[in-house]
């Protein structure tokens, strides 16, 4: 049952991502099909996370797999709200693709059981967890509203009009956007690190203990918190901003997808 | 008879200008000549199309020779007071499907001197207004009329026919919508008082933009064109300090320097806090530092640049076209078997009939003669058989032309029913 819902999920987002390159190259502007294929993806996908919450009796992020599923679930979520307001279909085009290549690497890896030892799931686990996933959806999308930015940046310098580009909402707003995202994103990343800690300290008695996944969030933490200072004091806007979101996010991810197999870290359900 | 699509008609490319001018109607002068045009008995009902690039009668007529000669000497009238340069060289003339193709092609701005200009959808609903008021439309021109509106939309919602600018204004002002989300917190700087500039700044004005700075070597004339524009005049000596308070800068100086360097923009902004900025260098020759559009945040267009994305628009709209004619040649089918449709309703009538008649003729010859003993039972059961002969006989030939009908063979319909008009000799009745 739960295994089926979830390839639905990852079928829905296949189409949604098609029918998001179909509005992208042709094809009607007000076209508001591509949106609802992909709501329909994250219905899916929402009844799937839901029912295997129902089975296990708690929510499984711990493992790889879990937290991919987890991840591109709020991410899809917080693109249909931001659609809401600010119609950029064109962001569906990166979010779609996206979120049905983490649900189908969701798969490959595998969910496993990620049962967490009795003991370790206190209140700050849960708390920690959502905040730090939610941080990395908003720059998630960050990161495709930079690359939107960065493609539409390089046209208009190349003095080449495409038919794509008709499409893109304007540098403007997407600098602006994407500043609303770090302002959004940056706040979240820091207390799900702050909470993480403190979950840390409870439970393996130190605060900070040079893991990995510490290290690798401590320095997107550190990078996002110089461009959200530079942005603020310093003018730092366009495409320099979109090159430093675009790379934070990287870091973050790379160490999320690889880093673990080359250095094991404590985070990805070894709790011990 | 049948009723059939004619149309006659002139256009840009068929006729210099003081041709269609000479045919041309004026508005108020449409009304009336609708009705003139429909008194000729061979006109059945009419539309008259006239703007600055054509002037057409598209009518319904069942005799379509005697109509092609009415509408051109109805055109011919119209002008005879102005001037008498031939007209036969310049009209052309379409029947049936070829006229409904053009003037789907029409609606759908394919036909026009700009392709995918949006005007003439407009055009062709006003004049289609004015026929219908003056009561010259019936069921023919107004599905016709009404068909060619929604090619129209079709066209334009599922090609890019329309889309890209195609003047070097609307170029620019496109361009500044990639880089800028609104106007009304904008500032545009004009640079030189050009005539060119002066149009691309009322341009950008009529997009909203927050405020307007002339600035031009003779003062005089950067204060004569602020207040035309409703802008503010600044000296030329002054322009660099203002600079920065600049979102978008129009150069048109007419002269061969280089006003604007690329430090100048680096240092402008920083003061700006790297607020984008965007230069166009629209006069024939450079006023801006090319390298200007190496620095971030900074587009620089000259007028070579805007030129070049007009022609590639341009491009992009013919191949556009194609895709546009595709859809055309779809509607032109199906609206074409509509007609047949039509045809085949009167068709299938009078065969009944004629059989009728038939049988009402023989019964009657019959009972009074050879048979004229029969009981009133028997004369019933009669009328019911030979009814029934006939229903039977017919229904196969009936069922198969209206099933034709529905298929894709249009052609095979219209062949049907010219068949059998033929051979039960059905044109007379």
């Amino acid at each position: 049952m739960n295994a089926v819902l979830f390839t639905l999920t990852a079928a829905a987002y296949l189409i949604a991502a098609g029918s998001f390159f179909v509005y992208l190259f042709r094809g009607d502007a007000t076209s508001r099909l591509p949106t609802a294929v992909l709501l329909f993806g994250f219905v899916l996908h929402t009844s799937a996370l839901t029912s295997r919450f129902f089975q296990q009796g708690f929510a499984a992020v711990a493992v790889m797999g879990e937290a991919l599923l987890f991840h591109s679930w709020l991410m899809v979520g917080i693109y249909l709200l931001m659609q809401l307001k600010y119609r950029l279909t064109v962001l569906g085009g990166i979010i779609s693709p996206l979120a049905f290549l983490m649900t189908l690497a969701a798969f490959a890896v595998g969910s496993g059981s990620g049962e967490i030892p009795p003991g370790f799931s206190t209140f700050w686990l849960p708390l920690h967890v959502t905040l730090a996933f939610l941080g990395n959806a908003v720059f998630a999308l960050a990161f495709a509203v930079s690359l939107i930015y960065l493609l539409q940046e390089r046209r208009l310098k190349h003095k080449r009009m495409t038919a794509l580009m008709k499409r893109f909402p304007s540098l403007e707003s997407l600098d602006r956007l994407n500043y609303t995202l770090l302002v959004w994103g940056f706040p979240l990343m820091t207390l799900g690190i702050l909470t993480g800690s403190l979950w840390a300290g409870i439970h393996w008695g130190h605060y900070w203990s040079w893991d990995p996944r510490q290290i690798s969030s401590g320095i997107a933490w550190l990078l996002y918190g110089a461009l959200l200072h530079g942005r603020i004091t310093a003018g730092l806007r366009g495409k320099k901003a979109a090159l430093l979101t675009m790379f934070g996010f990287c870091v973050v991810l790379g160490y999320f997808l690889w880093g673990e197999t080359i250095f094991p870290s404590r985070h990805g359900g070894r709790f011990e | 008879m049948q009723n059939e699509i004619v149309i006659v008609g002139l256009n840009h490319r068929s006729a210099p200008i003081e041709v269609r001018e000479s045919v041309a109607f004026e508005n108020s002068y449409v009304r009336a000549a609708l009705g003139r045009l429909h008194d000729y008995p061979s006109i059945h009902e009419g539309v008259i199309l006239s703007t600055c690039n054509r002037v057409e009668v598209v009518a319904a007529a069942s005799d379509t020779h005697s109509a092609f000669n009415d509408i051109t000497e109805f055109l011919a009238e119209q002008r005879a007071h102005r001037n008498s340069l031939p007209l036969d060289d310049h009209v052309y003339t379409y029947r049936g499907a070829e006229a409904v193709r053009h003037l789907f092609r029409v609606a759908a701005s394919l036909d026009s001197m700009v392709v995918g200009e949006p005007q003439i959808l407009g055009q062709l609903k006003e004049y289609y207004d004015t026929a219908q008021q003056a009561g010259t439309v019936g069921t023919i021109l107004h599905r016709l009329f009404h068909r060619s509106f929604s090619v129209a939309k079709r066209v334009r919602t599922e090609t890019g026919i329309g889309s890209g600018a195609v003047s070097v204004s609307s170029v620019a002002v496109d361009l500044a919508k990639r880089i800028f989300d609104r106007f009304d917190d904008k500032t545009v700087m004009l640079i030189g008082a050009g005539k060119i500039g002066d149009l691309m700044a009322r341009h950008l004005l009529s997009q909203g933009v927050r405020s307007l700075m002339v600035t031009n070597r003779t003062f005089e004339r950067a204060v004569l064109l602020a207040e035309r524009i409703q802008g503010s005049p600044i000296r030329f000596d002054d322009f660099p300090r203002y600079l920065k308070m600049a979102d978008l800068v129009i150069g048109c100086t007419g002269a061969a320097e280089v006003l604007v360097e690329a430090a100048t923009v680096e240092k402008v902004l920083r003061e700006r806090k790297q607020k984008a900025m965007f230069f166009i260098d629209i006069g024939d020759r450079r006023n801006f530092d090319p390298k200007i559009n190496d620095l971030d945040n900074v587009y620089l267009y000259n007028i070579d640049d805007l030129k070049g994305v007009a022609d590639d628009n341009l491009q992009e709209r013919a191949n556009e076209a194609e895709k546009a004619e595709e859809i055309v040649r779809n509607e032109v089918e199906s609206f074409v078997r509509w007609m047949g449709s039509l045809e085949q309703v009167p068709t299938i009538m009078a065969l009944r009939q004629r059989f009728e008649e038939i049988r009402r003729k023989e019964i009657d010859k019959s009972l009074g003669g050879s048979l004229k003993d029969l009981s009133e039972l028997q004369r019933a059961a009669l009328e019911d058989m030979t009814a029934a002969m006939i229903n039977k006989l017919l229904h196969t030939p009936i069922s198969q032309l209206k099933r034709n009908s529905q298929d894709d063979d249009d052609e095979d319909s219209a062949l049907y029913v010219a068949a059998l008009k033929r051979l039960f000799d059905l044109e007379g009745k």
